[in-house]
């Protein structure tokens, strides 16, 4: 998941010796490979590209586009509550999860920015960075819906505490900051700490510091971090299913709403289209914040 | 650590509440399980009850059921990533190309996972558009009722779910070897296979490794693919732990989580260990700095 991260220096390294790479590059493509795994990413994003397609369709239902309509978008956003005898479950009421999932995703983000700035530049260089990388790995090996118990179990059993918002933030947070972790790590054990050095033999002070040289070199970083934190808690499911009172986050509501065998499906493609253009224009714009400056600073030498 | 506003201390408090925080709820739930409730007042009697009562309820072809289905998919996830990683890594050329295929690998991270899956219940349904495609091209004569709500089903919703988690640990290890390794196993007379065997499949195993945990892990907690596409009739744990915890048995839950934890942590302790030949966890770091 440091990927994102991690692509710009390997590009960088296949740039720095483009003739050996392509004379290997001769050695290595089968198309055999090439062909599975765009077949396996149009699996992906066939049902993705559908359900745009199928959400503006009369009958979406049956799986067969035609017949475009904004019905259902409209019926999303203002419906009438009442087709046919049956009440949406849907209409008016996306508002609700969708701003408290904003909130706990903006709140996400700043804890993971926060979180790994602390940690990621000093977990390179300290004795037991090992063992406690696994500790701050632990989410990501445990099955979401097995670690979402324990902290339900843990904080409401044991510690006797009432479940709400808080604890929705908590466990966003748990399940993000790994990732956050890492790719801060990629940035910060590269870190050179001489810099901070220099600059304190010529008398900056230690905020001084932090802003002016580390904050600015980590750039890539803490962006990473409030990326992964706000995205990956915007979308969060199986920890948010124990770790909350009466709320109801997006993902919860579009969970709940798609279990149920009604006619308050097709809105749930509505909304899902969506959540999933407004995910894919954000990362677009991650990916072109983080890599494409350099890219285009770049090419700008290269003309010059 | 002087050079840092946030020093030593500050890290300490965090990974001393980060610990508190999340690893002991995970080893409590352990503790959990042998014990027994009412209402949400714990009782400290220890009890095997739970553990009883599951393997009684049929908790066994549960576990077994989720465990398989995980462990197909990882291992048909492993084989169809392996090559395309290697070639993404080692052979593709195209830079516009790698860059639209890396956008495409990483998009679905940040995607609702039920926006993901959703559609494939109408596609598949009985008069949905695959049956009706199949049977106006005359291969088949009556609906195929398996597309959907089947274990074949749940199967499909991994593969296009996990995919990029595999692809990606792999295609970094892979990415890292250095070209020279491989410009001097042809030099010294190895065949494209021997290298591969040789040099970069060892080479990338921290990547293979990571990979496997990142699909098979989540897999076995999926919450959404069982729902949608198994649609009830292919139940695996994350549905029973949540009838479980929704009809307040919290003892079985954590029975059941427990169980899932040690199989976890034996597995994982397995790849660790297959890892140390390679530098284990620290060449982490070091990899990181490369």
């Amino acid at each position: 998941m440091t990927a994102l991260a991690e692509r710009g220096r390997i590009d960088g390294a296949v740039a720095r010796k483009p003739a050996r790479s392509q004379l290997i590059g001769e050695r290595w493509p089968t198309w055999g490979s090439v062909f599975i795994g765009y077949f396996v990413l149009a699996i992906i994003y066939f049902p993705i590209l559908w359900l745009m397609i199928l959400s503006i369709s009369a009958e979406p239902l049956t799986g067969f586009p035609g017949d475009w309509t904004l019905r259902w978008y409209d019926d999303m956003l203002y419906g009438t509550g009442q087709r046919e005898g049956e009440a949406y479950a849907v209409a008016g009421r996306v508002m609700e999860p969708l701003l408290l999932s904003l909130k706990i995703a903006a709140i996400t983000a700043a804890l993971c920015i926060v979180a790994s700035l602390v940690v990621g530049p000093i977990l390179p260089r300290v004795r037991f960075r090992g063992p406690m990388l696994l500790g701050f790995l632990m989410p990501l090996m445990v099955p979401g819906i097995v670690a979402s118990v324990s902290l339900f179990l843990f904080y409401r059993l044991g510690l006797h505490l009432k479940m709400g918002e808080w604890s929705l933030g908590l466990a966003h947070f748990i399940w993000a900051f790994p990732f956050a972790l890492l790719a801060m790590l990629v940035v910060s054990s590269r870190f050179d700490e001489r810099l901070l050095d220099a600059a304190a033999d010529l008398g900056a002070s230690r905020w001084e510091r932090f802003w002016q040289i580390q904050v600015p070199i980590l750039k890539p970083g803490i962006f990473a971090a409030g990326f992964f934190g706000f995205l990956l808690s915007f979308n969060e499911l199986p920890f948010s299913i124990f770790m909350r009172a009466g709320d109801i986050t997006l993902p919860i509501y579009l969970w709940i709403q798609s279990g149920a065998h009604n006619s308050s499906v097709p809105l749930i493609f509505a909304l899902s289209t969506l959540i999933t253009i407004a995910s894919i224009v954000l990362t677009f714009i991650a990916i072109r914040v983080a890599f494409g400056e350099p890219r285009a600073a770049k090419l700008k030498a290269k003309k010059a | 650590m002087p050079n840092l506003p946030a020093g030593i201390w500050s890290v300490s408090g965090f990974t001393f509440l980060w610990f508190v925080g999340i690893v002991v709820p995970l080893i409590g739930i352990v503790l959990f399980s042998f014990l027994q409730t009412k209402g949400i007042k714990v009782q400290w009697d220890l009890t095997i009850k739970a553990y009883e009562k599951l393997f009684f309820y049929g908790g066994g072809p549960l576990i077994g059921r989720t465990i398989r289905i995980a462990a197909t998919m990882t291992v048909i996830e492993l084989l169809l990533a392996f090559p395309f990683a290697l070639w993404l890594a080692k052979g593709a050329k195209n830079q516009n190309l790698k860059l639209i295929t890396f956008t495409l690998l990483t998009v679905p991270f940040f995607l609702s996972p039920v926006a993901r899956v959703i559609v494939w219940r109408s596609v598949m349904s009985i008069s949905g558009l695959v049956n009706t495609g199949l049977m106006d091209l005359g291969i088949v004569d009556e609906p195929v009722d398996w597309l959907i709500f089947s274990e074949f089903a749940v199967h499909l919703g991994y593969l296009g779910q996990y995919f990029p988690a595999m692809v990606w640990p792999i295609f970094l290890s892979i990415a890292l070897i250095d070209d020279e390794y491989l410009e001097a196993s042809k030099d010294l007379g190895a065949s494209r296979l021997r290298t591969l065997f040789h040099v970069i499949l060892p080479l990338s195993l921290p990547g293979i490794v990571a990979g496997v945990i990142f699909t098979f892990v989540p897999m076995l907690g999926d919450t959404v693919v069982p729902q949608q596409m198994g649609g009830g009739n292919v139940l695996m744990i994350s549905h029973n732990v949540y009838t479980m915890i929704g009809a307040s048995n919290f003892v079985m839950a954590a029975a059941l989580s427990a169980i899932i934890l040690a199989i976890m942590l034996a597995f994982q302790i397995l790849l660790w260990a297959a890892l140390r030949p390679v530098g284990g966890l620290n060449n982490v770091f070091a990899s990181l700095k490369r």
